[in-house]
This record gives C-alpha cells, structure tokens and sequence, in this order.
C-alpha cells in the first residue's frame, strides 16, 4: 500500500468518511474534518512513518496532496538517514 | 539566582510554551535540572531548554502525547534509564474542545480526558516510583473551569475537576512517601492558547472582572508552582491555590465598582 494510500485510510477512518470522498484537492475543511479529526489525524500518520509534523508544518497543508506530499518527504529523509 | 533546588530533578509537562514554559523557567531559576515535555510544538520545546540552559541547569527535550499511555510510559522509561530518579514532576500538559455541553461527542471527552485527567494518573504513578525512598513533589495546573461554569469550556472544566480530586487522593496515597501533592487553578492566564479562546467567545473583558487589575500571566501561575516545590510548602496536601487576581470571589458589579 503505498504512503498516499495509508494516510487517505487513517483519514477515512477518523473522520469517518469515504476515502473516495478525499481527493489530491481536497482540504480538511472539504471533507468536514474539526480540529480535533485533524490533530488526530496527524498523530496517527505519526506513529504510522515514525515521524514527526509539528503544528507549523501541518498548518501549511492547503489540501491533501500537500500533506502526502511533506510525509513522503519525512519518510525519505527517514530512509536516507 | 535562589538555589532552593539545586541538584533537583524537574519534569515539566507541555513545557515548550505559555505556563509550562514560565514553570520550567522558574524550576530551573531556583536551581532545578529540567526535562522539558512536549508534543506538537518542537521548535518551542528546544528554545525553552536553551533558554534553561542559559540560566545555568541543565535540559533534556523529551516528545511524548501524554494523552497515550504508550507513549507516557516510554517518556518515564527515558527518564528512568537516563537519570533514575525525578524529584518534581508538574503536571501542566493539557489539550480539550471549546464546545457547548450539548454538541460534545465521545471523541471530544476521551480526547481530553486523557489528556487532561487520565494522564495525571498514570504519570503520577511513574513518577511516585522514581520519587521512591526520597520524597518529592507533583502539582498539577487547573483551571477556574473545574467549578465555574464558563462558556463553551465543559469539557475542558470536567476534566480539569476530575483531575483537582485526583490530586487530592493522591496527595493521601502519597504522604507516607514524603511525596507532596497539590494544584495551581489559574484564571484566564495570557497566553496563545487563551487568546483563541477569547477571540471564539467574541472578546471577554477579562480586566472587567479581574479585581487585581491585570490579567494573570504564566509567571503568576509559576511562582506559586515554584513555592508548592519548595520546603516552604511541605505541610499544604491535596490543596488548590487559585491565582486569579480575585476573580472568582467577586461579582461583575463590585468589580466594576474597584474599576470607578
């Protein structure tokens, strides 16, 4: 299963919604996630990678690809390391 | 600088910002070495324990959710493995939904139960067994929610309720240990937190109601938190001390009255 995958279940499955529902243009606000989805949602990613998205980083995110795209990135880092 | 704790060992949840950074600050102002806790703010974490550095004692930065045992449980275990002993441990992390009592859900009360209460439990309950055979200190951070009813704050007030008794059966369990325990309960305190609550509520008028005459800052909070860790305070068990400037005890009236 590859990263964007993942993240689009631990999504789903917080907000409660169906992963078809969240495209690369989605935002958190579009699939009707609060804050509290968003912060769960961040820390469930976390421990999935092993890595860290600190609250600045995460309030970059504009939709989901931003998102996939920063943990793809943290993993690689992760992997080179 | 006072060395009324010199060669102690601190653990300061939530401490890369607002009151527990204040409360790390002060603890290592008086000579305490620091473990600073933190969760989503790592930035904020690293300059507190520079800045604890800089006082001339020494930080370790340490990220755990307090709110997942798991990852309580890993924290102590760094802390009995790095320094196998903790003298003060402040139980200040915290986290919750501004809601209305009738829109609050299951997710939103295990959220911040076990942020806010449950993580009090079992942290004070590794920490009590590295305070083993040499006494220490816990003081956990309150709120005026705990018995005020204020708005939208419910869920955050219960938890900080069931977290005031935690702290005094704890502080029984505890005395024959030499271990104090006890709570801090601040009114509205400055910090960012605070700040988007009061922007959500429309703008409080906090100074209104406050009969000191000035907001409570996170240095109020931690004075009174540094005196609760000092030999000074060893016969106050199981007790709250409300910093709030004279808040709770007066009426908007009177207040508007002290304001004339």
């Amino acid at each position: 299963m590859s990263i964007e995958e993942k993240i689009r279940d631990i999504i789903a499955d917080i907000v409660h919604c169906d992963k078809s529902i969240i495209t690369m243009d989605s935002s958190f606000q579009d699939i009707k996630a609060d804050s509290l989805d968003i912060v769960q949602a961040l820390v469930a990613v976390e421990d999935t990678f092993s890595i860290e998205i600190p609250d600045e980083e995460a309030q970059k995110f504009q939709n989901f690809a931003d998102f996939v795209s920063y943990v793809e990135n943290q993993v690689a880092q992760k992997e080179k390391a | 600088m006072s060395q009324s704790l010199q060669g102690k060992l601190a653990l300061v949840t939530g401490s890369g910002r607002g009151i527990g950074r204040a409360i790390a600050l002060k603890l290592a102002s008086e000579g305490a070495d620091i473990i600073v806790n933190f969760f989503r703010h790592r930035e904020a974490a690293e300059k507190t324990a520079k800045d604890i550095e800089a006082i001339g004692v020494k930080a370790e930065v340490i990220r755990a959710n307090v709110g997942d045992p798991a990852k309580a449980d890993e924290m102590f275990d760094a802390i009995a493995h790095n320094f196998g002993h903790l003298d003060i441990f402040i139980n200040n992390a915290a986290s919750g939904v501004w809601h209305s009592v009738t829109e609050l859900d299951v997710k939103d009360w295990e959220w911040t139960m076990n942020i806010n209460a449950r993580a009090f439990l079992l942290c004070s309950q590794r920490a009590a067994k590295l305070m083993e055979g040499r006494g220490g200190k816990i003081v956990s951070i309150s709120s005026l929610g705990s018995f005020l009813a204020l708005p939208t704050y419910a869920m955050i007030g219960v938890s900080k309720a069931a977290l005031e008794a935690l702290t005094r059966y704890l502080a029984i369990e505890l005395a024959p240990k030499n271990i104090c325990v006890n709570t801090v309960a601040a009114s509205t305190v400055e910090t960012e937190a605070i700040k988007f609550y009061i922007e959500e509520q429309g703008g409080l008028n906090i100074l209104q109601i406050t009969p000191a005459g000035r907001m409570v800052t996170p240095e109020d909070v931690a004075n009174v938190v540094a005196f609760l860790c000092s030999e000074e305070a060893f016969m106050i068990r199981g007790q709250k001390i409300i910093v709030d400037g004279g808040m709770s005890i007066t009426t908007p009236r009177s207040a508007e009255k002290e304001q004339d």
